[in-house]
């Protein structure tokens, strides 16, 4: 019932026919395969020439041409015969600029194919598919270098932050930082995060928080599916944890942190571990862990001082577009010592006056609003003389005493809180701290956490500190103490391990009797 | 000649050049391999005239000299000896005594001088890249090299360097793998060559799970060294066809797949495969997949499996071969399969820079 002409040899085929004729089998063709495949391979092909058994079609490239060879010769030599009765046979021509001129056909757009087959091949790193990936990696938009404002506080967490994304595996393996809270470690975090996918898009990042890594291990082992577990985070290429604290008393997680952490030094990938105190500070933290956090760069931010905070409140002032003066930015930052959290809670909180009053603010007017702020900020203000005459007076001690040699329980529990207190309300490094003291920088380090394990394990003495630090607070160290006290708690390890070695000493005895 | 080797040195050293010896070779002294000794140990070689492998093992070498012997040979020879310690002695007319404890042995060799020379290496780019990758690469994509000779550009490898990219494609027309992977070269050493399968398949061989390898490639040659051994092979000369051309665009529907299980549940339902047309078909339907096998006069085979997918219902029919090739090559724990639908190209993707173009089959009903 077909109404097409054929071609037989002895009428010679002009061009304007076949042309013809190929319409006609491409329109055979679109029924016989449906419109989509037709499209998708047949788009660009046309008939060059009949001769004999031989059809020669011509094909926009020689993969095309392959493909539907392979593909499609059956259904061609089905349908060509019906227009060119001897055709047994097909050949293929390309045509001669086939990867420039041809362009392949695509389902969704035609009209620009190549594009499209680009970003789905070669992912291409476009800004959009970094976000996604940045984001399925755990990283947050807003913490990038380029907000990132350094200081003198941080110089040296600063560069050394643009040196691993640099250069992944090469520099310092671990990168550790530690700091107070809303110093920016987690900002810098993410900003390798960032930097290093922008320099390398395919690198495989996973940042973490160390509590996240905790429940995902947790859920492994439930879920008895360690396998995958470990896959995800022994494979990666930059490992970003945060609040490495939290591996604290974790033995098991520990262990499997242990392992993880030494096959990606292995391999050099770059590690980076954020924390709000030294490795050395961790609780219990196994020794073969602290010694492998010191093992590269351990850096510490510090509060950032007048010219820093100036500048990180221009940086965000520029950033949230809000309309307030050099001055004031400088008034804030004179009376808010505090962490960038809190600078920045106070610049909200000047620039929302601002407009509420609809006028340019005076500097005059930021204390005022400030006010309660600023007492809440207060913390660094407290010095060391002062912790240690507030400790003296709650153990009823002389401040010379704590500076002294005695080491009885309550004075050296004394001089520990102290310390612990020092280090945990002020910035002074530890070197400092234990000078004041006339000690070294290992005591107080052992002093930190002894007081924070005990803090856990015995409820008055945590009250102890908090009272003394909340006493420190609010300015009093003049009101009668709380006298409670603790009891140092007696170990029983010796006795136990006294009696195991024993127990092995006479079972050794034994076979060696039951030997001779 | 004359030297001591350890057993297992030598015959695993045997064993990793003896592949590229043909069985069938109209030229006698290419099915030998050369064995070279001097002051610091062995070197074995063997070609095929296409690819050569040389590789260095620690001897005990008494006597400098070099030979060559019947390479399959020696190598069953070496792998039965009762001691590990072998002697070997060769004299003038190329005749080698091996003793080993009780073992006595003499093997007639041809002169070391008919051993074809490795052609002259010209000005080569060359880079070092790490083993592992290029191992992984190869792996994940010389499966679908081509086995048509008619068509000899497709008969290998093609991989592309530049744009900071490691590019490896094989494809037969019916299915394409490709790996694209980022890697910093240095600048000007842009270029494109088609590995030959031989080469491939010995390169695999040799490639390790770390180290690294020095690539030198011009246009007519390549050569790989790393651990001791060399491969020096011919490239396929031609350009390779535009890959890119039949890769399909943006997908509408992706199905998420745990590799393993899939790959079970392909075998035991290809078992009922049609015979004809060799396909069985898929059915992707509410994180359901249903795998279904219909050969007229056999029988039937289903098994439904559950994977993550939330489209419309699509039924496509593939060669259970050229799904399950990849599948086997890959190590991760889940694929994704993106569909447009029923008669366009299905696509295999992992989290790498890994793809797979596979053609569905047209199925009736």
């Amino acid at each position: 019932m077909q109404s097409h002409e054929t071609f037989h040899e002895d009428q010679p085929a002009d061009r304007q026919d076949l042309e013809k004729t190929w319409n006609h089998i491409a329109r055979d063709l679109r029924v016989e395969l449906g419109v989509g495949t037709f499209d998708l391979w047949f788009g660009d092909f046309s008939i060059v020439s009949y001769e004999g058994e031989l059809v020669t079609l011509g094909a926009p490239g020689s993969m095309y041409a392959i493909w539907v060879e392979e593909n499609f010769k059956i259904c061609l030599l089905s349908i060509l015969p019906n227009y060119f009765p001897k055709c047994k046979r097909i050949a293929f021509e390309v045509g001669t600029a086939e990867d420039t001129t041809a362009l392949p056909k695509s389902l969704e757009k035609p009209e620009e194919p190549v594009v499209v087959k680009k970003k789905v091949l070669s992912e291409k790193v476009s800004e959009k598919k970094l976000l996604e990936r940045g984001r399925k990696a755990g990283l947050v938009e807003i913490f990038r270098f380029d907000n990132f404002v350094p200081g003198e506080n941080s110089e040296l967490a600063w560069a050394a932050a643009q040196a691993v994304a640099a250069e992944p595996g090469k520099t310092y393996q671990p990168l550790f930082f530690h700091s107070s809270c809303g110093l920016g470690k987690t900002h810098l975090l993410h900003g390798i995060g960032w930097e290093s996918l922008r320099l390398r898009p395919k690198s495989k990042i996973i940042f973490v928080t160390a509590e996240h890594f905790a429940n995902d291990y947790i859920d492994a082992i439930q879920k008895n599916s360690l396998v995958p577990f470990r896959k995800k985070y022994r494979e990666a290429d930059l490992l970003l944890i945060d609040d490495v604290q939290f591996l604290g008393r974790k033995e098991g997680l520990q262990r499997e942190f242990f392992h993880t952490f030494n096959q990606l030094a292995d391999q050099q990938k770059q590690i980076v571990l954020a924390s709000d105190c030294p490795p050395s500070e961790i609780n219990e933290l196994e020794d073969r862990l602290v010694s492998r956090f010191q093992w590269g760069l351990s850096t510490e931010i510090h509060r950032p001082g007048l010219m820093t905070r100036a500048a990180i409140l221009r940086s965000k002032r520029d950033e949230w577009g809000m309309n307030v003066s050099d001055e004031v930015i400088n008034a804030i930052v004179e009376r808010v010592r505090g962490n960038v959290r809190v600078l920045e809670g106070a610049l909200i909180r000047v620039a929302m006056v601002a407009t509420m009053n609809e006028e340019p603010l005076e500097v005059s007017a930021v204390p005022e609003i400030l006010s309660d702020i600023c007492g809440d900020s207060e913390e660094s203000n407290v010095g060391i003389e002062e912790i240690k005459k507030a400790v003296a007076e709650h153990y009823d001690l002389e401040v010379a005493v704590l500076n002294g040699k005695r080491r009885t329980a309550r004075v050296a529990e004394a001089r520990q809180v102290a310390m612990y207190l020092i280090r945990t309300m002020t910035d002074f490094s530890l070197v400092e701290i234990a000078s004041s003291f006339g000690k070294d920088h290992g005591t107080v380090i052992y002093a930190v956490k002894k007081v924070k394990s005990k803090c856990e394990t015995s409820s008055s003495l945590k009250s102890t500190v908090e009272l003394i630090r909340r006493r420190l607070l609010r300015g009093d160290s003049n009101r009668s103490a709380d006298r409670s006290r603790t009891v140092s708690q007696s170990g029983k390890g010796p006795m136990e391990k006294g009696n195991r070695e024993s127990g092995q000493s006479l079972k050794k005895d034994g076979t060696k009797r039951s030997a001779s | 000649m004359k030297f001591q080797i350890e057993k297992d040195v030598f015959q695993e050293a045997l064993n990793q050049v003896q592949h590229v010896v043909s069985t069938r070779t109209t030229l006698p002294i290419l099915s030998n391999v050369l064995i070279e000794a001097d002051e610091l140990g062995l070197q074995l070689s063997t070609t095929d005239l296409d690819v050569t492998i040389t590789k260095r093992v620690a001897a005990k070498v008494e006597r400098t000299g070099a030979t060559t012997l019947p390479a399959r040979r020696l190598a069953s020879i070496v792998r039965e000896l009762p001691t590990s310690e072998i002697n070997f002695e060769v004299n003038e007319d190329d005749a080698a005594t091996v003793k080993s404890g009780p073992s006595f042995f003499k093997i007639l060799g041809l002169p070391s001088t008919e051993f074809p020379a490795i052609g002259e290496f010209g000005e080569a780019k060359e880079f070092t890249i790490d083993q592992k990758l290029l191992k992984d690469a190869l792996r994940k994509t010389s499966y679908a090299i081509s086995t048509d000779e008619t068509r000899y550009v497709l008969n290998g490898v093609n991989c592309l360097i530049g744009e900071g990219m490691l590019t490896l494609v094989a494809t037969d027309g019916r299915r394409l793998a490709m790996v694209e992977q980022d890697l910093e070269f240095p600048a000007g050493n842009e270029t494109a060559v088609i590995i030959p399968t031989k080469a491939v398949n010995e390169l695999q061989r040799l490639l390790d799970d770390s180290g690294e390898l020095k690539v030198a490639l011009t246009s007519s040659q390549a050569s790989f060294e790393l651990n001791e051994s060399h491969l020096i092979t011919k490239l396929i000369e031609g350009n390779y066809p535009n890959f890119r051309q039949v890769i399909p665009g943006a997908a509408n529907h992706r199905v998420t797949v745990e590799r393993e299980a899939f790959l079970n549940a392909v075998k035991r339902v290809s078992l009922l495969a049609n015979e004809k047309t060799n396909s069985i078909k898929f059915a992707f339907e509410n994180n359901q997949l249903a795998i279904s096998a219909n050969s007229p006069e056999i029988g039937e085979a289903e098994e439904t499996m559950d994977v993550r997918y939330d489209g419309p219902r699509i039924v496509v029919a593939f060669n259970p071969e050229f799904v399950m090739a990849p599948l086997r090559n890959l190590d991760q724990d889940e694929v994704f399969i993106d569909l447009i639908d029923e008669s366009s190209p299905g696509v295999i993707k992992i989290d790498e820079p890994f793809l797979y173009v596979i053609m569905p089959m047209r199925v009736a009903g």
